[in-house]
């Protein structure tokens, strides 16, 4: 807003301001241009209002007032019953002690815990070699590993359904053949893993060539130093490129973490194959989900849903507030 | 709410509008519906036209025979998803107050559930009682209360266990009329083939009308409701039937005389046409499934009637079936339930193309007892009248009353099932696992509830 300011007078002010100063004492001048100055001023208030009209109509229409209206919803409690009533926070007050929700949410963090890592461990390695070798070859491997994040979330996921399908995946075909027995990739034993493969799979590429970016944008020279200390390439990635893109890490983190709170479209997809296993209550996500869907319960879900809200809230200010100082937000 | 995965510094946000979606979702939806519902508006003369969704795709040729046999109402077909998404699209619909046709097909089951959110006219009040005698005793009494009428039944799901005849004489296994000896050539069989299964034990959600249907056969009556009686209900989903039937297949499960893949999945349909499967126990809609999802088998299958608990018995139940109608949102009630109840009715024709290429069971006692449909021949099942079968099994179907809450409680089955066939739970502890967990949600919703 201040450049904005300072930028103030634009051409079509100059007129106005020009004839008063030919004419007028110094005093009547300078006050004149104050007046100037200050119609510049709303002129160009009502030129950024207007500028930013468009988007706070489509702000307003498709996220405040749904939000607000959401939050309506979730004050509220409507039985089949008993009718519609107000009830202040009561639906909150059964969120957090509703052993559906607390199970999806526990299941989403420790997929998280496990999936996380390896995923953002892969784009990095992924990252810093494609950073080192400038070759075709990194190029085409760019490409192959960033493609699975142009396919749709729900293309993928009923994709690696059919792989891991008992009858026709090729898995089982393989365990077959050695004689190991049935894995079955779809049970409760592995289902997570499976999950955890199918998000792997969509979302290494994409985080990959966010750290590649960062790697891109670092100063050569600070290698050659390196090299002329003598370090060698693996000391050169890990002393220096990986701390100095740390910000962009924390940045991928903290997607990522938000992104897994939500998990929702690849076990909506395996849901029916694997219906056994991926219960109506999962994730938070799909859970809220049910509720307004199937159940019409949509009071409840609203309250759910703004509940996940804040757990993801709290959890990624707390993120952010720890790794303030790699981040460089501090 | 489709890729909510997507780390965008919208994610934040996206997350906290999970529920505005449901919100949103529904007045979305509510455009898109009235958007060509134009078909419930008329403007002077002309023919009133009637919004209708319903999901077979034989239905085209079933409307354009109603059309051309009708001068003032014409029926405009919209198909809105099968099963559990027409549902979901009609409950949003009823939700926002806008966006619903006026006649829509329902399974039995969903009845009670629309109707408590009052989004079913009473047709009752439009001459719809005068059908009562041509109607099947038990399907009139799901579709309405008194003389209140909520739906016209169409077609029925008597069950009855189809197999392979092929297969039965290769190992030569004898059809089963028992659930005893259901098991002991199930275990015949699995030791003759081990990658071969007596049938397939529907464990997911859309099999969980096949449970209930299985109980219902063994003499499970788990509720007792009328929406006259509101807010009393009777809730009995652990009484020794169903724990009989749970533990029945629980036990063939554990065995791995079963398989215990998901219906409607991909390798389910394989299992029925490449012979892994050599029973499928199903409804009278079912000869019309399995033909199409494992037409490469035809001729080797036979229908045989379910199998029973006592030897010599009679116990039948059902598995799905459905009814059409009127949402209360119609603006033309008169000519809404002329249609529900004339789109099939006792309509020859219309019926023609629901049994030959529909597979509907009709629950109209003229079609149903009449020569044409029990003498029918089907290619598929060698040549076998299998109504022959299905009737008899139709007649003997008692009464059932269903919950206004069944998503819930079939979703409730569906998870403690899955419980227990992930070894989590034992089988014995699922019925009162789904009683506990039915009767608690029933109470909280403000229902008087007796168990």
């Amino acid at each position: 807003m201040s450049l904005l300011r300072q930028q103030g007078p634009a051409p079509a002010v100059t007129p106005s301001t020009v004839p008063a100063e030919g004419v007028g004492t110094p005093a009547t001048g300078r006050g004149r241009r104050r007046t100037g100055r200050q119609s510049a001023h709303t002129r160009h208030q009502a030129m950024g209002l207007m500028l930013v009209t468009p988007f706070g109509l489509l702000f307003a229409a498709f996220l405040v007032a749904p939000l607000a209206y959401a939050f309506w919803l979730s004050l509220r409690t409507s039985t089949l019953v008993g009718g519609d009533h107000f009830s202040w926070f009561a639906n909150y007050q059964q969120t957090f002690t509703d052993p559906h929700f607390l199970a999806g949410v526990r299941r989403v963090v420790v997929f998280g815990l496990v999936q996380v890592p390896i995923m953002l461990g892969l784009a990095l390695l992924g990252a810093l070699i494609i950073d080192e070798v400038s070759s075709k070859l990194a190029k085409v491997f760019r490409m192959t590993l960033f493609m699975p994040y142009a396919v749709p979330a729900v293309i993928g996921a009923l994709m690696w359904g059919f792989l891991y399908s008992p009858t026709f995946g090729p898995v089982n075909s393989l365990s077959h053949a050695l004689g190991t027995g049935k894995i079955d990739l779809l049970g409760h034993s592995l289902m997570l893993t499976s999950l955890g493969n199918i998000v792997t799979w969509q979302w290494t590429g994409y985080n990959m060539i966010v750290l590649y970016a960062a790697l891109q944008g670092l100063p050569r020279e600070v290698y050659e130093a390196a090299k002329l200390d003598g370090a060698g390439q693996i000391q050169t990635a890990l002393r220096i490129k990986v701390p100095m893109i740390s910000s962009a890490m924390v940045l991928t983190l903290m997607f990522t973490i938000i992104g897994t709170l939500q998990f929702f479209t690849e076990p909506r997809v395996l849901e029916p194959t694997a219906s056994s296993v991926i219960t109506p209550d999962y994730t938070p996500n799909l859970y809220a989900y049910n509720l307004a869907f199937q159940y019409s319960e949509f009071n409840y879900s609203a309250a759910i849903s703004f509940s996940l809200g804040a757990v993801v809230f709290i959890g990624s200010y707390l993120f952010l507030f720890a790794t303030r100082k790699r981040s460089g937000l501090k | 709410m489709s890729s909510t995965r997507r780390p965008t510094s919208r994610s934040v946000r996206r997350t906290a509008v999970a529920a505005t979606s449901a919100a949103l979702a529904g007045v979305l939806l509510a455009a898109c519906g009235s958007g060509g519902d134009s078909g419930s508006g008329t403007t002077g003369s002309g023919p009133v036209h009637i919004k209708v969704w319903a999901w077979y795709p034989q239905f085209k040729q079933v409307v354009a025979e109603f059309n051309k046999t009708h001068k003032d109402v014409q029926v405009d077909w919209v198909q809105a998803g099968v099963g559990q998404d027409e549902y979901t699209k009609l409950k949003t619909a009823l939700k926002a107050g806008q966006g619903a046709p006026d006649v829509v097909m329902l399974e039995f089951q969903e009845l009670p559930t629309i109707q408590l959110t009052k989004g079913l006219l009473d047709m009752g009040k439009y001459g719809a009682n005068d059908d009562k005698g041509n109607y099947v005793d038990w399907a009139w009494k799901q579709a309405s209360d008194g003389d209140h009428v909520y739906a016209i039944p169409v077609d029925g799901g008597p069950m009855a266990m189809m197999y392979r005849a092929d297969l039965f004489k290769k190992y030569n296994l004898k059809v089963p009329t028992t659930w005893a000896e259901y098991k002991e050539e199930a275990a015949k069989l699995h030791k003759a083939d081990p990658n071969a299964y007596m049938t397939d034990f529907g464990s997911d959600e859309t099999a969980a009308g096949w449970r209930q249907g299985l109980t219902w056969q063994a003499g499970s009556r788990p509720y007792t409701y009328s929406a006259s009686k509101l807010p009393d209900i009777g809730v009995k989903l652990n009484d020794d039937n169903a724990k009989k039937v749970y533990e029945y297949w629980g036990d063939l499960v554990k065995n791995k005389l079963v398989d215990t893949q998901s219906y409607a999945t991909t390798d389910f349909y394989n299992g029925l046409s490449s012979g892994k499967y050599a029973t499928y126990i199903a409804a009278g809609w079912g000869p019309g499934y399995l033909s199409s999802v494992a037409a490469k088998t035809s001729g080797k299958w036979r229908v045989a009637p379910l199998p029973q608990w006592t030897a010599g018995g009679n116990a039948q139940g059902d598995w799905g079936g459905s009814s059409f109608s009127v949402t209360s949102q119609t603006k033309h009630p008169k000519e809404a339930t002329e249609v529900a109840r004339e789109l099939f009715g006792t309509s020859q024709a219309a019926w023609k193309i629901g049994i030959d290429q529909a597979y509907l069971f009709p629950l109209v006692n003229p079609i149903l007892n009449g020569a044409y449909f029990q003498d029918k021949k089907y290619d598929f099942f060698g040549g076998q009248q299998i109504n022959k079968v299905f009737v008899p099994a139709a007649n003997g179907i008692g009464t059932f009353d269903w919950s206004p809450f069944q998503d819930f409680a079939y979703n409730t089955d569906t998870s403690e099932v899955g419980k227990a066939l992930q070894g989590q739970t034992d089988w014995s502890s699922v019925n009162d696992n789904v009683q506990d967990q039915v009767t608690s949600y029933a109470s909280k919703q403000g229902f008087k509830v007796s168990k």
